[in-house]
């Protein structure tokens, strides 16, 4: 599957515009055959490492290796990557085959090379017999395949996508995710995703890159950075989180919510202020008098899978996902155990460093 | 209520049209006073066909027009694209400095090229007239083009860089086709503005007259009857011209509420 | 090569014939026999020249009250429900305009002459003829005549555009025929008003042809006198300063306009 090769690589780079930094000092590889997602809210500067490694931006200062030669100068014609755009950016005076064939007609391919090539690309995407229609008169969806098309039928080695989906109602943009990712598996493409969809991000992605004020905050499969996240901002971002004041007594006990709890993580010294995490599915509810904590039942919201309680123990209110339902207003007690206990630094300090 | 709105606008279109049918019907006027009706006759066109200094002057018109034409949309279009990717300080100086012709009067502008040209001591003919042409005319290209430039998907220009497309390249490929029905119609307004003008061609030529400035100077001696034939031709001329460009803007229309 | 660059050319060329034609016209105006001088504007101050333009601009206010007095009502009734589908009576109003200038003025001479039609019609039905050639009244009609379209197409397309259920609004609210016109439609109507008003005026009052032609050189406007400085004293640095006179003339009016206009920018203007 991955293949550990260094197929591009970002050593140090930034880029300002008019005297603001976008994007600082980022230092990035992406493995061949990799998914990689950039993933934040808007002006983190995904979108702007993408046009970095696309070529449409110059970085102030650092380097763009792609397979291992610098290709910082590099223009956009010259690189061997592709982009599916925001809006796809189809040509409106070119009818889907042309669109398609665009590429393939600049680098002088073969006529006979380029039909074959092309339908089997609309082929491909679903768009057998559309040859002949105007952009105009496609769907979103119709557009978003041939954008994709385009991009794949000149073969580039990394295929960069910028926020794909987002034009897509809900139904349609979960069937292209596992399209997306069933043709990046059969292709062997590396593809490089923007977007700031974190349910997106998880689903497809083998590593996920979470960006925050030009920074990076985390980089990690999916799996590890919803578990293991590694501030406050990104447990935030990622999935839905309690995040609460605590201090710590010492190397794993913690104190917040009016209470002691045991959790797994130290090294911050003894009675440093952190941000204490929790998911939502973590927190336990049981009888009055188990647990930790005792409190009510606020609300309750059926969420399909699961239900939605808020649950409130002296100052505190609890986000609360379980699959058995407990009737507004009912006192309960609270547990957490150690493991569903995550501690960080304060954000603010994290962002210092 | 409906009955009286028709009956202002015909009574507003009669004001419109009454001087400009008189011309016509004159024009088929055998007599060569106005105060007499002659019975109908052809005869005035066929004077016009053997009027030297009146076809020196409409080839002069339509030369001037086509050539201005043809100069303002390669100088306006290429200018647009330009100003369109400028950063906002320097797109403002270009932008003020398309508008002043814009606001300018006629009269003064004519004038003020009129000065340059004396200044420089360039006698005034064929060539300074299509200099002042070409520069009033530009400015209406790039109004033409800009708005199109602007709607376009800025991603496209830079779609076409991605898929290996050199700058000079996507221009032609990409961005050329989307901006066409703008430059078409900068054109079209640069034509007629050209066959129009007046106050600027009158500073600017003393050589050269164009259909303007021999009907000005005509108006002033003993108008010939010939004068209506060529009103008749110049107004049929106009009107196909005209239909030529709404029919283009109907079409643009229609492609674009599909 | 920046794109930017491909403006260039085109600066280069607004730069030779439009900037630096300025700066002689402001250096004449400033001048005489090259020593600098405000003697050119306090010229200007004398009764006579200021009697012209204030004759010239009289004329041009009172052409452009009539255009909108006439033009106003057609626009609305253009843009109304009863001929929205009607394109070719838009059409109609357009032709006139894109005929030639000096023929369109000229057209005018051969109604108002002592043997035109209008006289002829006098006398067949026993008023006798007038002199109605060269006087105010025929340059102030070749005005209107000329200058019409300008007023109406301005406001037919800001009213064309602007939603109908806006007067279906008011009517709902209770607003009859007339509250709703002058609460809502002529509201809406200011911006195609200001570029009409502001579209007829500039030509009306820098116009040097239709004084010659109708007025017959009976009484000068200001666009004359400008034109005759140059053509016939040979003054060009009076010249210069009644043109920039003019110019700042044209600005004012324009600034003061625009200030009517809530958006700030005439609509319209597109249609010249």
């Amino acid at each position: 599957m991955v293949e550990d090769l260094r197929l591009i690589e970002l050593v140090g780079v930034s880029k300002e515009f008019d005297g603001c930094e976008a994007v600082s000092n980022m230092n990035l590889y992406i493995r061949k055959k990799e998914f990689v997602t950039l993933l934040g809210p808007s002006g983190c500067g995904k979108t702007t490492t993408l046009r970095m490694i696309g070529g449409f931006e110059t970085p102030t200062r650092g380097q763009i290796l792609f397979g291992g030669q610098d290709i910082t100068n590099v223009p956009p014609y010259r690189r061997r990557v592709n982009t599916v755009f925001q809006k796809y950016a189809l040509f409106p005076h070119l009818n889907v085959f042309d669109n398609v064939a665009f590429g393939l007609t600049i680098a002088k391919v073969p006529k006979a090379d380029i039909r074959r090539r092309v339908e089997a690309m609309l082929e491909m995407v679903g768009l057998k017999g559309f040859e002949k229609r105007g952009i105009d008169a496609l769907s979103g969806g119709q557009q978003q395949r041939v954008a994709i098309a385009r991009a794949l039928v000149n073969e580039p080695e990394v295929l960069l996508l910028d926020e794909p989906l987002g034009a897509l109602d809900q139904r349609l943009r979960k069937d292209m995710q596992l399209e997306l990712k069933k043709m990046q598996q059969r292709l062997g493409i590396t593809f490089l995703y923007v977007t700031h969809d974190q349910e997106e991000a998880l689903t497809m992605s083998d590593t996920i890159v979470i960006m925050k004020g030009g920074h990076i905050q985390q980089i990690g499969k999916p799996k590890a950075i919803y578990d293991e996240p590694a501030n406050a901002f990104v447990a935030d971002f990622i999935g839905e989180s309690n995040i609460l004041d605590g201090v710590m007594e010492r190397d794993c006990l913690v104190r917040f919510a009016g209470h002691e709890f045991t959790c797994v993580d130290g090294g911050f010294g003894a009675n440093a202020p952190v941000d204490v995490v929790v998911r939502p599915e973590d927190v336990l509810l049981g009888e009055v008098g188990e647990g930790m904590l005792r409190g009510t039942v606020r609300s309750v919201l059926f969420k399909g899978v699961h239900w939605r309680m808020m649950v409130q123990t002296g100052d505190t209110l609890w986000k609360v996902d379980s699959t058995q339902m407990l009737p507004e207003g009912s006192a309960v007690g609270v547990s957490i155990v150690p493991d569903g206990i995550h501690i960080m630094h304060k954000m603010e300090e994290a962002a210092k460093e | 209520m409906k009955t009286f709105k028709k009956l202002y606008l015909a009574a507003v279109l009669i004001f419109l049209y009454a001087p400009i049918a008189v011309l016509i019907v004159y024009s088929f006027n055998a007599s060569e006073t106005r105060a007499v009706w002659g019975g109908f006759s052809l005869k005035w066109y066929g004077e016009l066909l053997h009027d030297e200094s009146i076809l020196q002057a409409l080839y002069v018109t339509v030369s001037v027009a086509a050539l201005a034409t043809l100069a303002a949309t390669v100088l306006g279009t290429l200018a647009a694209v330009g100003i369109h990717s400028m950063k906002a300080g320097m797109r403002a100086v270009f932008m003020n400095i398309t508008n002043l012709p814009m606001l300018m009067p006629d009269i003064v502008t004519g004038i003020s090229l009129m000065i340059l040209f004396l200044f420089a001591r360039v006698p005034r003919g064929y060539g300074t007239m299509l200099m002042a042409h070409i520069t009033f005319d530009t400015p209406y290209v790039i109004f033409s083009v800009l708005p199109r430039l602007k709607r376009m998907d800025k991603n496209l220009y830079e779609a076409a860089l991605d898929l290996g497309c050199p700058p000079a390249q996507a221009l032609k490929k990409v961005i050329l086709p989307q901006i066409m029905p703008g430059v078409v119609t900068g054109a079209l307004l640069s034509f007629t503005m050209s066959l129009d003008d007046f106050a600027i061609s009158y500073f600017t030529s003393v050589r050269t007259q164009n259909l303007s400035m021999l009907i000005y100077s005509m108006t002033r001696r003993k108008v010939p009857p010939t004068i209506n034939a060529l009103s008749t031709v110049m107004f049929l001329t106009v009107l196909a011209l005209l239909l030529l460009i709404t029919g283009r803007s109907n079409k643009a229309d229609k492609a674009a509420t599909k | 090569m920046k794109r930017s660059s491909f403006a260039f050319p085109y600066g280069l060329w607004m730069l030779m014939f439009t900037v630096v034609p300025i700066f002689l016209i402001f250096y004449y105006a400033f001048t005489f026999m090259g020593e600098f001088t405000l003697e050119n504007f306090q010229m200007f101050l004398e009764p006579e020249f200021l009697g012209i333009l204030g004759h010239s601009l009289y004329l041009a206010a009172l052409c452009t009250a009539l255009c909108l007095l006439v033009g106003y009502p057609a626009a609305l009734f253009l843009a109304g429900r009863d001929f929205k589908r009607s394109h070719i009576i838009v059409v109609l109003f357009v032709i006139p305009m894109w005929m030639n200038f000096l023929l369109r003025t000229y057209a005018w001479m051969t109604l108002l002459e002592d043997t035109g039609i209008i006289n002829r019609f006098l006398e067949w039905i026993g008023i006798g003829r007038k002199k109605l050639m060269y006087t105010e009244s025929a340059v102030l009609m070749g005005m209107v005549y000329n200058f019409l379209p300008f007023m109406v197409f301005p406001v037919y397309s800001v009213l064309a555009k602007s939603d109908y259920r806006l007067i279906e609004a008011a009517n709902d609210l209770g607003a009859n025929g007339a509250v709703t016109f002058w609460r809502v439609t002529l509201p809406l109507s200011v911006p195609g008003i200001v570029s009409g008003v502001t579209m007829v005026f500039m030509p009306a009052v820098t116009t040097f042809v239709i004084p010659r032609l109708l007025g017959g050189g009976t009484f000068m406007m200001f666009g004359d006198l400008i034109e005759n400085q140059f053509l016939t004293v040979g003054d060009w640095n009076f010249g210069s300063a009644l043109s920039l006179i003019m110019m700042a003339l044209i600005l004012v009016s324009i600034g003061i306009l625009n200030r009517f206009d809530p958006d700030g920018q005439a609509e319209g203007s597109g249609v010249l």
